[in-house]
Order: C-alpha cells, then structure tokens, then sequence
C-alpha cells in the first residue's frame, strides 16, 4: 500500500493545475505597472502641450507612441493575459479614440484649442487609470488566488 | 435648451432613424446604446452645450463621443473579460447617427 500516498501528490498537483487554469489572469507584473503609470505620466506632460503646434513635439510624440507600442507586444506574448493586450491595443491604436487617437487628432488638426483639451484629456487619463488599476488588480487577485488555492488544497 | 427633452429626442430619433436596423439588432446592441446614453448622459450634456455655443466643432464632439465609447470598452473589458465584451458590435456607424441627431436638433 505504498502506491497511496504517490496517487495522493498526483490528485493534489491535477487539482492545483486545474484550479490555476481556471483562474486564467496573468498574475501581477511590476514591469507592467510600472510602464503603465510612466505612459501616463509622460502622456499627460505631453498632452497638456497640444495647444501649441504638433511639430514642435514630434519626437516626444513619436517615441511616446513607440513605448506603447511595445508595451502591445509585451502584453502580447503573456499567457492568459488577452484583458492587458486588449487594453493595450485599445489604447495604441491611432484609429481609436483614446491615447494614440489624440495624438494622431493633433497632427491633423495642428492644435488644439483649450477647451477641446479640456474635455479630451481627461478622456485619455481616464483610460490610462482603468488600465493601471486593472493592472494594480492583478497583484491583490494573485494573492487571493493563491489563498484559495492553498485552502482548496488543505 | 434642455438636455433632459434632448436626450429623450435622441433616443426617440435614434430608433425613427436606425429604423428596421434597429429592429434587426440584437437585444444587447439595444441595451448597449442604452446604456450608452445613459452612463455618458453628463458628458453629453456637456459636450452638446459646447457645440450649441460655439466653442467645439461638430468634428470635435464627435471625436469626444467616439473616446466616451472607447473607454466604456476598456471599462467592459475590466468588468467582463475579453469574451464577453459587448462594446464590440457596437458600431462607429451608431456613434454618427448619434452625433448627426443632435447636429440635427441643435442647429
């Protein structure tokens, strides 16, 4: 009767991979969080800038675009993190309207006046804070997970 | 003028004008719009009194109503995951149709 305890550990370790597939959330990345507030951050300097013409921060710009970007192909290649990429495609895509689609709308238009800012950027903070605290989440969701893993398993 | 008569117009014009459209949506595109109108109803309210007086143009209450859609997205995508995201089938052609409706009441 020593087979016991070997298809006890098995029943133990089927169930903890069945309960971590169902919980199916990237756990916490600090580099993600980290990245997030900084875009943001960086967005919202640059952002309150656009009533003055789009070609005096064409480098900023550009490489601001360029770190979200990246961040869509960081969050692409996460396992179970599809909610991330999405947000992130969201937001780096020039043909939406949110942080790539400001700055797209500020190229073709030159500037903005005041009171467009005003109400736009705050449309994009907004964005940007869904995704930090979705992010912000992951960390207090991980522990609870683990939690219930360990209790399940008790 | 008085939002509040406004958006019973909108929503009132929004299903003369989608018309069999509207019939031929699914029942969550119908909430969706809905609830579309209502979460962003103080937006909207601001934003239409913008263009009424002046000082945004049509192009840019448009741009506006499209970004209030897109982080209701991103807000669906926090809330219900990728699968079940609604937002999605809830097409930019409703957004012009929203924004030609009040361009029509206010003007």
């Amino acid at each position: 009767m020593q087979v016991k305890p070997f298809f006890l550990l098995i029943t133990i370790i089927v169930l903890m991979v069945s309960s971590c597939a169902a919980i199916r959330t990237a756990p916490f990345d600090q580099y993600s969080y980290q990245k997030a507030v900084e875009i943001k951050v960086e967005a919202s300097q640059l952002m309150d800038k656009a009533t003055t013409p789009y070609q005096e921060h064409t480098e900023a710009i550009e490489e601001l675009l360029l770190d979200a970007q990246k961040m869509v192909a960081y969050e692409q290649n996460k396992p179970n993190n599809g909610i991330s990429y999405e947000m992130w495609k969201l937001l780096a895509d020039a043909d939406k309207n949110l942080l790539a689609g400001f700055f797209k709308r500020w190229n073709e238009q030159g500037q903005f006046s005041p009171v467009f800012l005003g109400e736009a950027k705050p449309q994009v903070l907004e964005a940007m804070d869904i995704l930090i605290h979705y992010e912000g989440k992951k960390d207090k969701e991980s522990e609870n997970s683990l939690m219930n893993l360990i209790r399940a398993n008790q | 003028m008085d939002f509040q008569e406004l958006l019973k117009d909108l929503k009132k014009n929004l299903a003369e004008i989608l018309g069999d459209q509207y019939s031929d949506f699914k029942k969550e595109t119908k909430e969706d719009l809905e609830a579309f109108l209502e979460t962003s109803k103080d937006k909207l309210e601001r934003w239409t009194k913008l263009m009424a007086n002046g000082e945004i143009s049509l192009d840019e209450y448009e741009w506006l109503v499209k970004s209030q859609k897109d982080l209701l997205t991103l807000q669906g995508l926090q809330q219900v995951g990728v699968s079940k995201i609604s937002l999605g089938h809830f097409k930019n052609k409703v957004i012009k149709t929203i924004v030609d409706v009040v361009k029509g009441l206010i003007f």
